[in-house]
């Protein structure tokens, strides 16, 4: 095997198992099996990828099909790719073992785990890719796998849920596409290493502002970023439990890895006015995300309100864009797809212990007595998500903190400090309704609910990565060092003679 | 011909918007498809042209750029598998509601 094959085995492994997961489809068990081992495989994969670029420090690029770089199409694995398909393969390898010990009906249907791999290929796809038509292609796979998975939902409401969240989906695939179109028309290449040469270049096209534009909306309504929001909390509310769990934490973050790529190659001259609006924005989407926390009755709701806010310290680690302010929001984005994904877990589990299944406050009040287990790992999340030792969650916000100082940006940055309390007491709030307080008389609970491995996987990785958070923190200072260089990313795509003279 | 087409686009786009921001369902629905062709027209023309004349026209000289075309390929085949589930779910979301206005869909409304 060449070694460049190793970028695009991570989206070959999870197709291939979803074809022939399709085939097993009659034989339930081995169709478990076999979607829980490619999602595992291509895991490994993924974290030799990332063994690899770490090493040699420079990106690995498999150009498909032998078409050389500007015509074919590109996969590039640099640090920062690698760093996000491994964050984001752990927690669909997470999910798809949740889904094999869910109670929920639709977890049973014979396309769903084949559709969840799918799911997997685009986001690894998307993030993989060099080229920017293949991303939006990558994330139309995404975006379709998910509003399946979603109106399946053994929810009566699934569908709704799924119809906003298409909707409005498709909306970004059109913005993405008029994004795509005016690049192409200005600048004639797709390639996104190319198209950062010709736009550092040549930076005065009349196209370019609508492309930065619809670019932002685009990954603005992927990440669920405030003003675009509003499918968020609706669909977490619906969605089956492994999926809301995936949606949630990693594929919003599909958005931020656009927000990384627009920031630092795509658009560096018009970088500034882009970080002013992902630092307002992330702010306004903090405050937001938490009071709307706090005002909401469902725990599935609040944790989907949540995510609008730990999303905002991510924005604003990009906005404030110096190197450790890049870093701290690459550390951060990883730490929280593992909170969130895990807490979510966690509350679908009490969730299904419910005769009808329901998050609801006054429905699963109380029920946690019964699950001591789960309510450990309930409050080691909880710790996690407001940013308290001995967990990872506090690792990300002290980093973020620190680069706030260092970025001089006080006064974002007291916002923010003063914002992120309210974690402290929505976390709190669903930690003692559901675990303190006395149980409703007439609620009745069923005698077994999901299994906890997936979610003790993750809440052990959160612990992990809170006491020996050192790994984490090189890798996400390498790869800033790394991607604040754009003439980096362009060469390992273009090879250095053809940067030179810029076509 | 370049003006033409622009302002075919523009008010195809337009008219995509207005249908989409309307309460019913099933002209939500038609809008998209409007709207989704009003962006493969855009993404088409992107290498129709070359200059004043139509690049397709001259057959001697001129060759219209592929890949645009291959591009809207692309996106048809994906926004006719997008518009085939939204109808699936259209046709669910009227049978359980009994109603084509999207104001009626509140059940996640609270």
């Amino acid at each position: 095997m060449i070694l460049s094959h190793l970028a695009v085995l991570p989206i070959l492994v999870p197709v291939t198992g979803a074809a022939v997961g399709i085939l097993l489809r009659n034989y339930r068990d081995i169709q478990g099996a076999w979607t829980f081992g490619s999602m595992v495989t291509s895991f490994f994969f993924s974290v030799a990828l990332l063994y690899q670029v770490w090493t040699t420090g420079e990106a690995l690029v498999f150009q498909v099909g032998g078409w050389e770089a500007p015509f074919g199409i590109t996969i590039v694995a640099d640090m920062l790719s690698a760093t996000m398909v491994v964050m984001s393969q752990v927690v669909l390898a997470g999910g798809i073992l949740y889904g094999l010990g869910c109670t929920d009906k639709c977890a049973r249907y014979p396309m769903f785990n084949p559709v969840f791999l799918t799911l997997a290929t685009g986001l690894t796809g998307a993030m993989l890719t060099g080229d920017i038509f293949n991303m939006f292609v990558f994330i139309e796979l995404l975006v379709l796998s998910g509003a399946v998975l979603t109106a399946i939902s053994d929810d009566q409401f699934g569908p709704e849920a799924a119809y906003k969240y298409f909707y409005i989906s498709l909306f970004a695939a059109i913005f993405m596409l008029i994004g795509v179109g005016s690049l192409y028309i200005s600048y004639g290449t797709l390639n996104m290493a190319q198209l950062a040469a010709l736009i550092a270049a040549n930076p005065d096209m009349p196209l370019l502002p609508i492309a930065i534009a619809t670019l932002m909306a685009t990954f603005m309504i992927k990440s669920a970023v405030v003003p675009f929001h509003f499918w968020q909390p609706d669909f977490h509310t619906a969605a089956p439990t492994p999926v809301h769990a995936v949606l949630s934490s990693v594929v919003v973050k599909i958005g931020i890895y656009g927000f990384f790529r627009m920031t630092t190659l795509l658009f560096i001259e018009q970088a500034a006015t882009i970080q002013m609006i992902l630092v307002v924005m992330g702010a306004f989407g903090i405050v937001f995300g938490g009071l709307g926390a706090v005002g909401t009755y469902d725990a599935k709701r609040m944790l989907a309100y949540s995510t609008l806010g730990q999303l905002g310290f991510i924005l604003v680690g990009i906005g404030w864009g110096t190197p450790l302010a890049l870093a701290a929001a690459v550390i951060y984005a990883f730490n929280h797809s593992l909170i969130k994904s895990a807490m979510l877990m966690l509350a679908g589990s009490v969730a299904s212990r419910a005769a009808v299944k329901t998050a609801a406050f006054s429905t699963i009040q109380g029920m946690g007595k019964e699950m001591p287990f789960a309510g450990i790992l309930f409050l080691l999340g909880g710790l996690a998500l407001a940013g308290i030792p001995p967990t990872n969650g506090f690792v990300s916000k002290l980093t973020l903190f620190r680069s706030g100082i260092e970025a001089e940006a006080f006064l974002s940055l007291a916002f923010i400090g003063f914002a992120s309390l309210i974690t402290v007491v929505y976390v709190g709030r669903a930690f003692q309704r559901i675990w303190w307080e006395p149980k409703m008389p007439d609620i009745k609970m069923k005698p077994a609910g999901d299994r906890l491995v997936a979610p003790t996987i993750l809440i052990a990785l959160c612990l992990i990565l809170g006491l020996w958070g050192e790994p984490l923190i090189q890798l996400a200072d390498i790869t800033t060092v790394w991607i604040l260089e754009p003439s980096n990313y362009i060469e390992a795509v273009l090879g250095s003679e053809l940067v030179v003279s810029g076509q | 011909m370049e003006l033409l087409t622009a302002l075919a686009i523009g008010i195809m786009f337009g008219v995509g918007i207005f249908q989409i921001l309307r309460r019913n369902v099933i002209r939500a629905a038609i809008g998209l498809i409007i709207i989704s062709n009003a962006i493969n027209l855009f993404l088409l023309s992107a290498g129709a042209y070359d200059g004043v004349a139509a690049a397709y026209v001259d057959a001697a000289g001129q060759r219209s750029d592929a890949l645009p075309q291959v591009l809207v390929l692309t996106a048809i085949v994906i926004s006719m598998g997008g518009f085939a589930l939204v109808l699936a779910m259209l046709y669910i979301l009227s049978a359980r509601y009994k109603t084509s206005d999207l104001d009626e869909v509140k059940g996640l409304r609270y």
